[in-house]
């Protein structure tokens, strides 16, 4: 009942967006009061000579309090007092200078005058840095947590889908990963590395203000205004258990206040090519097939060569459109806009294609009032995910797709598989009908405020958002008879899919921002809010559709017994959280500052009587370089030092956790008599709580050299306990998990970011070079009951949560090895060329080891990089730029399953599909990386054929290169153009220091879930390069104007 | 109207703040899904219920498990595709068994969820009043899974957590193995005293559990226990006891109500259950669920939902709960050609193609039958009907159905022959004729030989090699939507994997009386003096019985029972037994508990014949299989030991000692 009120009262409220709604919430809120929070700063006033007064004002002849008065090159200075009077005794001849955050400084010759009057002027370049950061905005000079910023026309220097792809390796301290190469995929975001094992490591994402249900792909980049990520948990505290992870901001454009209508058109075109996989061709693969018992089947003759690739892949095209129109009058502002992205896959009938439309309005109502809204609807379609490179990589490349009068086959024979579809770019082409794979996606994201000056109290304002987001997806697919099978008889088949999430928050807020005396700035905000989740998913599969032009549309006209809704897939998933929070924050003189924040967030995913959680944050700043005491240092421009300790927690496991689970199986008694059995597969826990975090950032701003560098460098230190874990059980427990509050984890991290103009406009050549390194260390600190390691879960103490624990290769065995004469003792049945792994047994006094090899030997094999990070550049001439944007990792493990076990492409036995192009051990090649065709087995691969896939992760890539050039010719005006700009760019141009793309040429980033693209499912939250959709290398022009 | 609005909105203000405070937004009701203590409801005891039968099918039909019961018996070795998974099994040196092999995690895995879900459902079912009747149902599915384990790996826990045989909802991590007389006489023996009490005469369900099921198990049980009390060849238990009975009985005692239970279970089986007349009835696909079937995983191809989940049409994934045990011992007689066109210049096509039928099936090359198998175990190939209805001998031509519009090929001899004729015959035993296994003019394709006259390729049994065998007729797919082509072949058996036969009682009855039991004389249908002659002589008169001949592909009545009868025995010994158990459930994975049991299996298991990997070999190579006493329990799956809390020296005496490193 509660529910069904607050859905339709969030309706209420977005159409309403009326003022009154304000004046009422302000009695009503149980905000704690607002602290004021005063310091003390001694300050030291020197003198000599002559003594000089004036009066600092600024433009519109008001007093500046605070003001730098300082002798040029050296320590002497003062500030002005409340009135921007100031007082200085100085050399008769010097030189004064005036400083103050957000005006651009003076120097002036004091040539004996004994009262000097200055007028500073704003400086638009420092104003215009504002850092949001969350309930509000802050200069970049007072902000005291981590936060990084990217503004939308740095973002778009990398023309992408995606927020995430465009920021991949620009941010220090964010990894975004990929975790697919289809079209329209998402990235995975770590900020800070991973903390939680079980619970997500998913960062929040903030969509103007309200915290983000859908996925980061649905925004648009061409509509956004900047990206703000908070990273440590003094800036996150106020979001409590969801900025767990850290908060990425986003801000959409809006017009500004009086800006006349401005029309803008940003848009490219471009074409991909497939970066192949490095398969064997038929004349290798019959190398290797001799080597082995297997023979070719009647489809296959050793003399034949197939590049199933090159019969697959075509070439893809990506577009992107994108109209906005933006403007603002003296009350209020509005940005209306509409998008079209299209990418076109090298697979065929793989695309995914976006439409999106936004809109925005900040209305002042009278003196007191200002609403507003922002809506963002997106429709999107994804077709064709659920083709992969599979087919064409698995395929026999000595079979023939052709017959002898040179008209395509439909099946061939393999090997062990058996009869096998033709999986080629004509075949899928021609499907028609037969084939559809299509999820359509609707999703809404809206959200109004109303917020109300307090008649009275200066600086006091009232607030409420509501935001209201509708996520719905609807997939359907259908796959006509022989479709894809090596029977031309299989019947056809359908399913359907629909999801829909629908999310409500309401935060009713009191802030109070003042500037007392000029000097000391205080912003307070209280906060009370309330959010639900819903989730629910149906789904219906049936066999034997009627007629290919059904497709999935009416799976009703098969027959009952072809119709199967599985229990297993249906889904109903609440969720619901409720906070309140205050923060303060003070800044005396923009020198000293002050932030502190206290949150208390309710879960309803934790157990009764853990469901809440409190907790505090503080950080401080100080603009160093403002003290006397750093004023005869002259290369530094600006320095700020910040310090923040904070406490986050993390609610983030799946509703029902507390509970238990049984799960269904299905089962026939007798040919036509159905029931469903239930047992347990997930143990409940009435303890669960919450998951915390405490975490230290020390962190250092400056610039220097008269501004052409600027940096950041920032340390961190948290500790997570607590860790929400799936803690898989040993069988005899009757189930297979069950979720708790089990071990800590540490993350330690390093992050340096350096932004340099190396040229500033030299005889036209601008030169700027940016650059971000970081590294997080990541440790399990505690398991469950003291214990060092978890084998099952694969977690040991002291490690990162990403390792291996495999065995250690060492190499190939080989007949000259002097251990060799033991190779039937570690390795019984082994053979000369198979793979050698380490022993860690015992040997007996005559030298030879105790016991075979065994689980005993694996190791622990880390997997995280030493250190990663990214680098930019770009040079201008006139109208011309050149800019680069690369990354960089450095250590680390790169799982391919293409060359491991799981991928069943390097069996190295060509039971049935080619095998990945490999230099393998032979009598005469005993130097080979790879082991013997057809040696020693564990299942189908090679023994310890896992770790065949192990690579260094380590890689340069640059990501974009981009020629652009600006116009700026008189003809544009006539023509109503204010800004014109056309570009071309190459995406992934190239890898460097990659020895896992120097041996397969392929891209040496992930592609997929370990249980994705493989023949054998492994974790999911390992990364891996799997069987996906290849990388490709992009080509795209662009234009962007505006009117 | 403007008083109206805000009063509206005022309203409307005041009621989010209210309702935002509502305690509602932090409680949780599941909708989609249920919690454990949804076992305390009626529904729900029958849904736990059926998960019991939904289990067997994580055991029944798993390849890997299968493989486990028949490689490195005397019944089956690795075929040439073979992977880790079968020649680890093998122990002929080409593996090796340790925590890590697969094919015990299938069973381990597979029985402990089930064996708490029946706590669960016992426990709570009792407080809730379900009626002993459907109770029983879970009691005999623990017991079945506790002596399943007992026999592999020795002592096994009963405590999962939450006290012996109690339902286990606490977090656990630690275990402790009880001793083989505590699993017996603590959980099996009880449970299936119990469940023959409360068990119904008729299943509940279709394959329902019933008083003769469970009267089959207790009996098994009870001369499995026996042998164990009795230890002849001195085989070493784990974890380490006195091989004394906690019941106070010796091992006499136990052979003793093996024979009664036995003999129970035959005389009272009513017409619920019952020998079939054939033996070519009780494994053939058109008769599946008979009466003679006392429990079985079921599948169906009616539903791929309720058939456990992968596609009845496209490839099976060759993991449970798919039926596919039927594809290891199965080669790719696929590869055997006939021409289009005269030898002279052939043109080859494959003449016997990839069908869903119980003769062929998809191949996957595991297992082969060694020679020995054919030569001895089968020896008598033409009176005892259960050689022609265990293997496939004879391969024929269905090409029509795959598509080639040819009605005749070119085969052996130049001769021609149709869909439906013979391609490729394994000869019952070695011809006089040499036979010429050049492949130089007519092509099998996979060294089959030609003899003079015939127009298949044949194969003697010297000739049966790792790759080209008598595929197992038993296991293979029956389905009925093939139409007239050649069905779906790659998915999973559609039919119920059989467990348990009405036959055994015969045997254990037989086995007991052998092993000193005092024989009663039985009364009713297979009325007899209850010795063990007598017991044997009904299945080997049985065996003698014709009705069709799978060889022939034609009916073929007679009956052989009194020459069969003539043949056996007098004097019933152990290894006849074994030996007529290898002719009934050649294949079904009874064999590696057999030999277990009976602690003979090093004695079975230790030499074989079979030719080499490659077509054309045809040359019988003699293995010796390495079986240490300490094998006859198998290792602690890896799986296991990596989820106990537990110190490494615990962990370590968790393990069998043959597998402790």
């Amino acid at each position: 009942m509660c529910n069904s009120i607050l859905i339709k009262l969030c309706k209420l409220l977005i159409l309403i967006s009326n003022y009154l709604i304000m004046k009422q919430t302000i009695s009503c809120l149980r905000a704690p009061g607002i602290l004021f929070l005063l310091l003390l700063f001694s300050i030291s006033v020197f003198g000599q000579t002559i003594t000089v007064k004036g009066t600092v004002k600024d433009a519109t002849n008001a007093t500046l309090p605070g003001v730098n008065v300082r002798m040029h090159g050296s320590s002497t200075g003062t500030i002005t007092d409340i009135d921007g009077k100031f007082s200085l005794q100085v050399p008769s001849n010097a030189k004064l200078e005036f400083s103050f955050v957000g005006y651009a400084s003076q120097v002036i010759n004091v040539a004996g005058k004994s009262t000097i009057n200055v007028t500073l002027a704003e400086d638009t370049k420092a104003l215009s840095e504002v850092v949001v950061v969350g309930y509000g905005t802050q200069r970049r000079e007072a902000v005291t947590g981590s936060v990084a910023s990217m503004n939308g026309d740095k973002l778009r220097d990398v023309p992408a889908a995606n927020i995430s792809r465009a920021l991949q390796g620009r941010i220090a301290g964010v990894e975004m990963s990929q975790t697919d190469s289809k079209p329209g995929s998402g990235m995975q975001i770590r900020i800070r590395g991973t903390r939680s094992l079980n619970a997500t490591n998913d960062p929040l994402v903030v969509l103007d203000g309200i915290p983000f249900s859908g996925s980061i792909g649905d925004i648009d980049p061409n509509t956004i205004k900047s990206v703000d990520i908070l990273k440590d948990a003094s800036a996150t505290a106020i979001y409590g258990s969801r900025g767990a992870n850290g908060v990425i901001l986003v801000t959409t454009s809006k017009g500004s206040k009086g800006q006349s209508a401005q029309f803008s058109y940003n848009g490219y075109f471009g074409v991909k090519t497939a970066i192949k996989f490095p398969m064997m061709n038929g004349s290798e693969f019959a190398a290797m097939r001799k080597m082995t018992t297997y023979a070719n089947t009647l489809d296959e003759a050793d003399d034949v060569n197939t590049d199933w690739q090159d019969l697959l892949f075509r070439t893809g095209v990506v577009q992107n459109h994108n109209l906005n129109l933006s403007g603002g009058t003296d009350k209020g502002n509005y940005n209306f806009g509409a998008s079209y992205f299209r990418d076109q896959a090298v697979i065929p009938l793989q695309y995914y294609n976006r439409y999106s439309i936004h809109s925005s309005l900040d209305q002042e109502v009278g003196k007191l009032i200002k609403v507003g809204f922002t809506t963002n609807s997106i429709y999107s379609e994804n077709h064709g995910n659920n083709l992969g490179s599979g087919g064409a990589l698995g395929a026999s490349p000595i079979a023939n797709p052709y017959n002898a009068d040179g008209t395509w086959k439909t099946i061939i024979q393999q090997q062990t598989s058996g009869s096998q579809w033709v999986f080629t770019r004509h075949a899928l082409e021609s499907l028609g009908e037969q084939y559809v794979d299509l999820t359509r996606g609707f999703s809404s994201y809206n959200s109004a405020y109303g917020e109300v000056k307090i008649p009275g109290v200066e600086g006091l304002k009232a607030r409420v958002n509501v935001g209201a987001d509708y996520i719905q997806s609807n997939y359907g697919n259908y796959t006509g008879v022989g479709v894809f099978s090596g029977s031309v008889t299989n019947p056809s088949t359908a399913s359907i899919r629909n999801s829909h999430t629908l999310k409500w928050t309401v935060e009713n807020l009191l802030t109070f921002d003042r500037t007392f005396n000029k000097l000391h700035r205080v912003n307070a905000v209280a906060m009370y809010s309330a959010e639900k989740s819903t989730y629910w998913t149906s789904n219906t599969t049936a066999k034997n559709i009627p007629a290919d032009a059904f497709q999935f549309y009416n799976i009703g006209q098969c027959n009952s017994a072809d119709i199967t809704i599985n229990p297993a897939n249906q889904n109903y998933i609440e969720s619901g959280l409720t906070s309140a929070m205050g923060r303060v924050m003070y800044s005396f003189n923009d020198r000293y500052m002050l932030s502190a924040t206290v949150r208390t967030d309710g879960s309803s995913r934790l157990a009764p009587g853990h469901k809440w959680h409190t907790y505090p944050a503080i950080s401080a700043g100080w603009n160093m370089k403002d003290e006397a005491f750093m004023q005869s240092v002259t290369f530094i421009d600006r320095l700020k030092l910040r310090a923040g300790y904070g406490e986050t927690s993390n609610q983030s496991v799946d509703p029902y956790k507390t509970l238990g689970l049984l799960a269904t199986s299905p089962y026939n008694f007798g040919d036509n008599t159905y029931a469903t059995g239930y047992y347990v597969s997930q143990l409940p826990n009435p303890k669960l709580g919450w998951e915390f975090s405490r975490t230290w950032n020390f962190g250092m701003d400056f610039t220097l050299l008269k501004s052409r560098l600027t940096g950041t460098v920032e340390y961190y230190v948290q500790n997570t306990d607590n860790v929400l874990l799936s803690v898989s059980l040993p069988p005899t427990s009757g189930a297979n998990s069950y979720m708790a509050n089990i071990g800590a984890t540490q993350n330690k991290g390093l992050e340096v970011s350096l932004n340099g103009v190396v040229l500033d406009n030299v005889n036209g050549w601008t030169w700027e070079v940016g650059l971000n390194v970081y590294t997080n260390k990541n440790k399990l600190t505690k398991l469950a009951s003291g214990a060092q390691q978890d084998l099952g879960n694969g977690w040991f103490v002291g490690h990162a949560v990403n390792v291996i624990y495999d065995y250690k290769k060492l190499g190939l065995w080989n007949t000259t090895d002097p251990d060799f004469k033991y190779l039937q003792t570690l390795q019984p049945g082994g053979n000369a060329g198979m793979i050698k792994v380490l022993y860690t047994g015992e040997y007996n006094a005559d030298g030879s080891p105790k016991r075979a090899i065994g689980p005993d030997d694996r190791q622990i094999l880390d997997c995280d990089p030493d250190f990663q990070g990214g680098f930019n550049t770009r040079v201008a001439y006139k109208n011309f730029d050149l800019s680069l944007v690369g990354s960089f990792v450095s250590g680390g493990i790169l799982n391919s399953t293409l060359y491991g076990g799981t991928g069943y492409l390097n069996n190295m036995n060509t039971r049935a599909t080619n095998n990945v192009k490999v230099d393998y051990w032979t009598p005469t090649n005993t130097g080979a990386k790879y082991p013997k065709p057809a040696g020693l087995q564990s299942g189908d691969n090679p023994m310890y054929a896992t770790t065949l896939g192990y690579f260094s992760a380590s890689y340069l890539k640059v990501r974009t290169i981009t020629l652009g050039y600006n116009f700026n010719q008189k003809w544009l005006q006539s023509a109503g153009i204010s800004k014109m700009r056309i570009y071309a760019t190459v995406e992934n141009p190239f890898v460097l220091f990659s020895p896992y793309h120097n041996e397969s040429g392929m891209d040496p980033e992930p592609n997929s879930f370990g249980d994705q693209n493989v023949a054998v499912a492994g974790a999911h939250s390992r990364l891996i390069v799997g069987t996906n959709t290849p990388s490709t290398h992009n080509y795209l022009i662009g234009l962007n104007v505006t009117f | 109207m403007k008083r109206i609005h805000i009063k509206t909105c005022v309203g409307a203000a005041l009621m989010s703040l209210f309702l935002v405070g509502c305690s509602d937004l932090l409680n949780e009701t599941p909708r989609s899904s249920f919690t454990p203590e949804y076992f305390k409801t009626q529904p729900g005891v029958m849904g736990g219920l059926t998960y019991m039968y939904s289990h067997l099918r994580g055991i029944y039909g798993q390849a890997y498990y299968y493989n486990s019961c028949e490689t490195g018996t005397d019944e089956s070795t690795y075929g040439q595709s073979a992977d880790g998974n079968f020649k680890d099994f093998d122990l002929t040196g080409v593996g090796s068994m340790t925590s890590n092999n697969f094919p015990m995690t299938v069973l381990w895995n597979a029985t402990f969820p089930n064996i708490n879900t029946a706590n669960g459902v016992i426990e709570y079912g009792t407080t809730s009043g379900v009626s002993d009747a459907l109770l029983s149902e879970a009691r005999f599915f623990r017991a079945f899974d506790y002596f399943l384990l007992v026999q592999t790996f020795g002592g096994v826990p009963l405590d999962l957590g939450a006290g012996e045989l109690k339902f286990n909802t606490s977090t656990s991590r630690v275990s402790k193995r009880n001793t083989v007389p505590e699993v017996y006489t603590k959980a099996i023996f009880p449970d299936m005293l119990l469940a023959i009490k409360n068990l119904p005469d008729a299943g509940r369900v279709t394959g329902g559990a019933t008083k003769t099921l469970a009267r089959l198990y207790l009996a098994k049980a009870y001369l499995t226990y026996g042998w164990w009390l009795q230890n002849p060849k001195n085989i070493p238990t784990y974890p380490t006891c006195d091989r004394t009975d906690p019941d106070g009985h010796n091992a006499a005692w136990y052979f003793q109500k093996a024979y009664d239970y036995a003999v129970e279970g035959i005389q009272n089986a009513g017409g619920n259950f019952a020998l079939q007349s054939t033996f070519y009835d009780v494994n053939v696909g058109t008769n599946d669920r008979n009466k003679e079937i006392l429990l079985y995983a079921d599948h169906t191809q009616t539903s791929e939902l309720y058939n456990g989940g992968t596609s009845l049409t496209g490839f099976g994934s060759g993991a449970a709960p798919d039926n596919f045990a039927g594809w290891m011992q199965n080669w790719s007689y696929t590869a055997i050609t006939s021409s289009k066109t005269n030898w002279s210049s052939p043109s080859l096509v494959s003449s016997v193609q990839r069908e869903a039928a119980q003769a062929l099936g998809r191949p996957w090359t595991r297992m082969a039958p060694p020679i020995n198998v054919i030569n001895n175990t089968f020896a008598d190939k033409s009176n005892d009907s259960r050689y022609d209805g265990t293997f496939t001998t004879v391969y024929r031509g269905n090409w029509a159905k795959g598509g080639v519009t040819n009605a005749t090929l070119y085969n052996a001899n130049g001769m021609q022959v149709a869909n439906g004729d013979a391609i490729l015959s394994f000869l019952g035993s070695e011809p006089a004729q040499p036979i010429d296994y050049s492949n130089s003019v007519y092509k099998s394709s996979i060294g089959a030989g030609v003899l003079p006259g015939r127009a298949d390729f044949v194969l003697p049994p010297s000739g049966i090699s790792r790759r080209v065998f008598p595929g197992l007729w038993k296991l293979g797919p029956y389905r009925t939507d093939n139409g007239v082509g050649l069905g779906s072949p790659n998915a999973g058996s559609t039919r119920p994997y059989n467990i348990a036969k009405f036959s055994e009682l015969f045997f254990i009855a037989a086995e007991a009386a052998v092993k000193g039991a005092t024989t009663k004389a039985i009364t009713g249908t297979y009325a007899n003096d209850g010795s063990a002659y007598s017991l044997i002589n009904i299945l080997r008169a049985r065996a003698g019985k014709w009705k069709f001949s799978n060889a022939n592909n034609a009916t073929l009545v007679a009956d052989n029972s009194a020459t069969l009868v003539a043949a056996t025995p007098t004097t019933i010994t152990l290894d006849y037994i074994l030996a007529e158990r290898s002719r009934e459930y050649y294949g079904e994975g009874y064999r590696w508990y057999d030999l277990v049991r009976t602690q003979t299996w090093a004695d079975y298991a230790k030499t074989y014949q079979i030719c080499g990997n490659n077509y054309g070999d045809h040359t019988p190579v003699t293995y010796t299989r390495t079986i240490p006493d300490n094998y006859y329990l198998r290792p602690i799956p890896q799986g296991q030991l990596d989820g106990l809390e537990m110190t490494a020296d615990e962990k370590k005496a968790y393990q069998n000692p043959a597998y402790q490193q």
